[in-house]
């Protein structure tokens, strides 16, 4: 307990000086921005300004990241309730009840009640993560590689079962993304591997390319494949404050929505995304009058709002203990922190623990900034919605192009974002989701160091896997889970949360 | 934002092709696992103990290569999703736009082709302009106005404020300014140039804005 509170003010230390305030205020207000523009994920932006962060110390580039990452999910609510169109994918199911309150009125209470939630759910996050962090990393330091590549595997399946759409594709997707990793010099032996004679090839495809084509790039195409449609809500938007009644209803979803999102948070795959659904359907499920569900039920809003947030959250937890990215936003992390030289896993809280906690803080305290961002200039964020995507989307072009320009100063790396964007459009046509992809990437270099290190401990034996008690642990549950999730029965149960 | 909004689908699930999206996936992916394993034919594989460079992307090819061949057999068995309708205005100017930034941003050359360095006083405006008509509802006149005030907002957030190293001016131009001017005076000169055709623009056209408003602008749909 002496331990959890003097990582805490040490971390309050780092987070509380000025620099670092305003680099968590810039964070939340840019992810706000994003969060509230329909068609601008935080994939997108994050990989968009990771130029931008070039400039400060790593601490300070890491909790404006961070920033941008939770006002990204708080910002979507905004226009989930408003506009009916979910900012973000992880709003989706605010979108339901939350614009019906806005018909009725009510849009401020349900504004309001969201921002309280995942104030609330914020807080318990923060809480989680740092008494979670010493144990998992201590636990983290005594894996050896063997462990090491059955924890990414898992990880892996993770994944694969908790995205979207076709297993099947995931698992393509996985494999395509470990495949692009190989590319480059080989480690060990210094042979050329894929490159097809090209110089700027042989580093590899660059981290950054990559995601700002695939994400940044494909979903400006995409969007402009549907001629745009909002419909603002016209009613005043009301009090901001929800009543005595409002908060009698809603307390109780915003507790059962922290736990369910800060669990399903930590999983690798995509917990952020599924934590609002799980806790909406549990909130209709156990209802006394689930028919209120989708009409304006404040519960629909509270839970959900408060899960996101909580599992936005939670999801810093692999990447911050083991160095395992567990979903797309995290991998984009890992690459921010390689640029500034830091090797993400056990090591960063024992040789850097002022950036650890420091990031800790900081999210607390960007979660008490997000209530003032949101709150009080909710008016300004309607305003911002009548900007067109016409005009837009140019700006978010030029951003990227200036920004991948800047990293290298290579005209090439500007070509190929326009070359993955094409090929990220082309998988989203095909039904492919391109997060696995990308997760797949950047765990593949990772993988291939330790599975080569644990094979020529075993001298060659793939039977270490299996040897190893911690290792054969992993592989069972990623086996486990791969033949759950094929089953027919839960399949149709997976494929109902993600459609409803 | 869900996937298919064309209701062409029954149509395309008569005869042997029930999933086309499914098949067109397999297709895609069997093409990419032959180009690794073409790309890595020259490599060595190695033993297990001690792995070549070849053998993990040969694996990993023939796991993606037989993804591939599963979703195609699951799509003369399962009916699945139809095509979706392909536009290829968006895409096109996207692409257009980002070549044309890469190419005119520094000095260039492809073969035969060299371009002169423009920096981004061109390579700005350009790549807003003609990324601007990815869409059927762009405006001439506001992507120029938008291109006029982005771009040097771009050259003081990354070039000034960050200090990120962007070229701005085209080089054998630099002459025109004063010999003492420091790069980053030069960057400001430019951006407020830049800032003053965008309002004169602004202002010069403001007439003919008025005889082309959308209606659809004041019914709360935006």
């Amino acid at each position: 307990m002496g331990d959890f509170l003097s990582n805490l003010s040490l971390g309050f230390g780092v987070a509380l000086s000025l620099q670092n305030l305003l680099l968590a205020f810039l964070g939340c207000l840019v992810g706000t921005l994003i969060g509230v523009l329909p068609g601008v994920g935080p994939i997108a932006t994050i990989a968009m300004l990771l130029p931008i962060t070039f400039g400060f110390d790593p601490t300070g580039a890491l909790i404006m990241l961070a920033g941008i990452y939770y006002g990204a999910q708080y910002g979507g609510s905004t226009t989930a309730i408003l506009v009916n169109i979910p900012g973000e994918a992880t709003s989706v199911v605010t979108a339901l009840d939350g614009h019906q309150m806005a018909r009725q009125g009510r849009a401020g209470v349900a504004l309001g009640i969201a921002a309280i939630g995942s104030f609330f759910a914020g807080t318990v996050a923060t809480l989680v993560i740092a008494a979670l962090g010493a144990p998992l990393t201590g636990l983290a330091l005594i894996f050896g590689p063997t462990e090491y590549f059955s924890l990414m595997v898992m990880g892996l399946v993770f994944a694969v079962v908790l995205a979207r759409g076709s297993i099947l594709k995931a698992i393509a997707m996985i494999l395509v993304g470990v495949l692009l990793s190989t590319v480059g010099l080989d480690l060990e032996t210094g042979e050329e591997r894929m490159t097809f004679g090209l110089a700027f090839l042989s580093d590899g495809i660059d981290f950054a390319v990559l995601a700002m084509g695939i994400f940044g790039i494909a979903e400006i195409m995409r969007n402009l494949d549907h001629t745009e449609h909002r419909d603002v809500v016209r009613q005043a938007i009301g009090r901001l404050l929800p009543n005595r009644e409002d908060f009698r209803q809603s307390y109780k979803p915003v507790i059962r929505g922290t736990l369910i999102g800060a669990i399903l948070g930590i999983l690798p795959g995509n917990g952020a995304v599924l934590g609002p659904f799980a806790s909406y359907t549990l909130e209709k499920k156990i209802a006394k009058d689930p028919r209120r569900f989708g009409r304006g039920a404040i519960e629909g809003v509270a839970g959900p709002e408060s899960a996101n947030n909580a599992g936005a959250q939670t999801s810093f937890i692999p990447l911050l203990t083991l160095g395992i990215p567990p979903n797309a936003v995290m991998a984009l992390m890992v690459g921010a922190m390689t640029i500034h030289g830091i090797i993400p896993g056990p090591q960063v809280m024992t040789k850097n623990p002022s950036l650890f906690w420091g990031m800790i803080a900081s999210m607390w305290v960007g979660n008490l900034m997000l209530l003032v961002i949101n709150l009080p200039m909710v008016g300004m964020w309607v305003r911002l919605l009548k900007v067109p995507y016409r005009m837009l989307f140019p700006a978010i072009l030029m951003f990227c192009s200036i920004g991948i320009y800047s990293i290298n100063s290579l005209p090439t790396d500007v070509m190929f974002i326009a070359l993955f964007g094409l090929v990220g459009y082309t998988l989203i046509k095909l039904g492919f989701e391109p997060a696995p992809m990308l997760l797949g990437f950047v765990l593949g270099k990772l993988m291939e160091e330790n599975l080569r290190r644990a094979l020529i401990l075993s001298r060659g034996s793939l039977s270490t896997f299996i040897d190893h008690p911690v290792s054969a642990g992993l592989l069972a549950v990623a086996v486990i889970l791969l033949v759950i999730a094929l089953l027919p029965s839960i399949r149709k149960g997976r494929d109902e949360v993600f459609t409803e | 934002m869900s996937a298919s909004h064309e209701g062409s689908g029954v149509a395309g699930r008569q005869g042997a092709v029930r999933a086309p999206q499914g098949i067109a996936g397999g297709i895609l992916l069997i093409a990419l696992a032959a180009l690794a394993l073409w790309l890595t034919r020259d490599l060595d594989q190695g033993t297990l103990n001690a792995m070549g460079p070849a053998m993990l992307p040969r694996w990993l090819a023939v796991g993606v290569g037989l993804s591939g061949l599963a979703l195609i057999a699951y799509g003369f068995i399962r009916v699945g999703e139809p095509l979706e309708r392909w536009s290829l205005r968006g895409p096109f100017f996207i692409i257009l736009s980002i070549l044309a930034f890469a190419v005119t941003i520094r000095p260039f050359s492809f073969g035969p082709l060299a371009l002169p360095g423009l920096g981004l006083v061109v390579a700005g405006p350009l790549g807003i302009i003609l990324g601007g008509y990815a869409t059927p509802e762009a405006r001439f006149r506001e992507l120029l106005i938008l291109s006029l005030s982005l771009t040097p907002f771009c050259m003081l957030l990354f070039g000034d404020l960050l200090n990120l190293p962007i070229p701005v001016f085209p080089q054998e131009l630099a002459g025109l300014f004063p010999a003492g001017w420091s790069q980053k005076a030069i960057m400001r000169a430019t951006a407020s140039v830049l800032i003053v055709a965008g309002i004169a623009v602004f202002f010069a056209t403001k007439g003919s804005r008025n005889k082309t408003i959308d209606v659809a602008d004041h019914s709360g749909r935006i």
